[in-house]
């Protein structure tokens, strides 16, 4: 397979779904995002604690994040709902999203006069962009356009022995047969395996990257004074018989497969068009680096998982893979692919992968996810420093 | 024969996962870079937890995908189950940090 069907957008990327995001740009427009969202069909509403009293550095992450939402392949167009004047500035989101040619509009609740005028110019923006989106129809398209974000979830020592070599299988047929990208991050968990994976960037920049990186994270969780144990790994990840992060790192590390690494982006940063796989720089907490991944651009995410998980992003699709039969049976409405007969029965990883890569290739079509039929996603920018 | 559902990743590793239920007193047949070894299990081992193949002593490093995943923070016997209880992290030690700098303050 080399083509699938998708949307095209009129900056060249194309979609794997059809999203209208309604964004807010402050914990003070979340009510009239949600509301809307609530009101008028087939919306993505995209809410947050940030956006005000940020110093700068958070404001560009927040920024990016967002434009990330609004202009992702998966958006169709983007309503961005501000309260009044934030840091994070409504108009310009909007404008940014314009550029890239997709329909946008902004609303400002004070310019509104309030919340109730406020949510009825969201509600009209929304409605009409929906009603457009619906006429736009799939296109054969190359799948040399498409990016795989990977991700652990819930991680136990089944994960780096079965699901995380399928998931790394199917990334890299993805690369290897048909020039797609791949992406990983959970800087955190490249502890005691940062060497091998830094051996393996295709040039001493993107290597010595990728080793600073993981030593600011280890100097920043020092920093703190306490033994990581317990927010690395998890109570649940050691449920699972994970015993230290250098145990979770080297299983996690294994979803990456073996081959080079073609460059390290920051949180939320694009990943750039040229096929290979990829480094987001993000924490191991779950929805902040799925979050961060989505906003990288990828179109799709697997989520391969030990103990199960609720893990899931609203505009980017994410399949959850398991190898872990008491998961699978336990959570069966939260696993897309069991492979656990690769685990403890007489299947192979090759098997597995193909068991993964198929229900990618009717998911990239359209078919739902899990978490999509269930309406389940999360959504949490990481933030750098204080509030002020 | 060895036991399938006793996984040794790389041949330098001195634990083993297990993939089904063990207990106390079985004796079990694990496969060591293609060489069958026995093992009296010390303890029970569940699911997804880990053994050791050999014994370690205290401070020794607990190897795993041919790496090390930490040390042995006591002595642990062949067939004991190896886990938190047993095995310090040497990564976001902070902790460790504020040990060594109450330390240097005292000197």
């Amino acid at each position: 397979m080399s083509e699938f069907l998708g949307y095209e957008r009129s900056d060249g990327s194309i979609g794997i779904r059809n999203n209208v995001v309604i964004v807010s740009t402050a914990p003070y427009a979340n009510d009239t995002v949600t509301r809307a969202a609530d009101i008028v069909e087939n919306t993505v509403p995209i809410t947050h604690p940030l956006g005000r009293c940020q110093t700068k550095p958070d404001v560009f992450q927040t920024y990016r994040t967002l434009l990330g939402y609004a202009t992702h392949p998966n958006t169709y167009g983007a309503v961005v709902v501000a309260h009044a004047g934030e840091i994070v500035d409504g108009d310009e989101l909007a404008a940014d999203t314009a550029e890239t040619g997709r329909p946008s509009e902004s609303v400002n609740i004070h310019e509104e006069k309030g919340v109730m005028n406020g949510l009825k110019a969201t509600v009209d923006a929304a409605q009409k962009m929906v009603r457009d989106a619906s006429e736009q129809r799939r296109v054969p398209s190359n799948m040399s356009n498409l990016t795989f974000g990977i991700n652990c979830a819930t991680s136990d020592t089944t994960s780096g022995l079965c699901q995380h070599k399928a998931t790394a299988g199917a990334v890299w047929r993805l690369i290897d047969e048909h020039d797609g990208r791949g992406v990983f991050a959970e800087t955190p968990e490249f502890f005691g395996g940062e060497q091998e994976l830094a051996e393996r960037a295709i040039n001493d920049e993107v290597k010595e990257k990728i080793l600073d990186r993981v030593e600011w994270w280890d100097e920043r969780l020092q920093a703190t004074g306490y033994d990581v144990r317990g927010a690395q790994p998890t109570p649940d990840n050691m449920d699972g018989g994970l015993t230290t992060i250098e145990e979770k790192s080297l299983g996690a590390l294994v979803k990456s497969g073996s081959g080079p690494i073609q460059g390290m982006v920051d949180y939320a940063e694009q990943i750039p068009n040229e096929s290979g796989m990829y480094i987001m720089d993000s924490p191991g907490h779950g929805a902040e680096s799925v979050t961060g991944i989505g906003a990288s651009g990828a179109h799709f995410m697997i989520i391969s998982t030990g103990q199960g998980h609720t893990l899931s992003n609203a505009v980017m699709p994410t399949i959850k893979i398991t190898g872990n039969p008491g998961s699978a049976k336990r959570v069966p409405e939260e696993t897309d692919v069991d492979v656990s007969e690769a685990l403890v029965g007489d299947q192979s990883i090759d098997w597995a992968t193909n068991q993964l890569w198929d229900e990618i290739s009717a998911i990239i079509d359209g078919k739902l996810t899990m978490s999509e039929a269930l309406g389940e996603s999360q959504f949490a920018i990481h933030r750098i420093g204080p509030s002020t | 024969m060895a036991d399938q559902l006793i996984e040794v990743v790389e041949s330098a590793d001195n634990v083993a996962t297990a993939l089904r239920d063990i207990e106390a007193g079985e004796t079990v047949t694990v496969l060591v870079d293609e060489a069958e070894r026995t093992i009296e299990m010390h303890d029970d081992v569940e699911f997804g937890h880990k053994l050791a193949l050999e014994p370690l002593s205290a401070g020794e490093t607990v190897t795993k995908y041919g790496t090390s995943i930490g040390d042995a923070s006591t002595a642990i016997e062949a067939g004991e189950w190896v886990h938190v209880h047993n095995v310090e992290s040497n990564y976001g030690r902070g902790d460790l940090a504020d040990q060594n700098q109450s330390q240097a303050v005292q000197e």
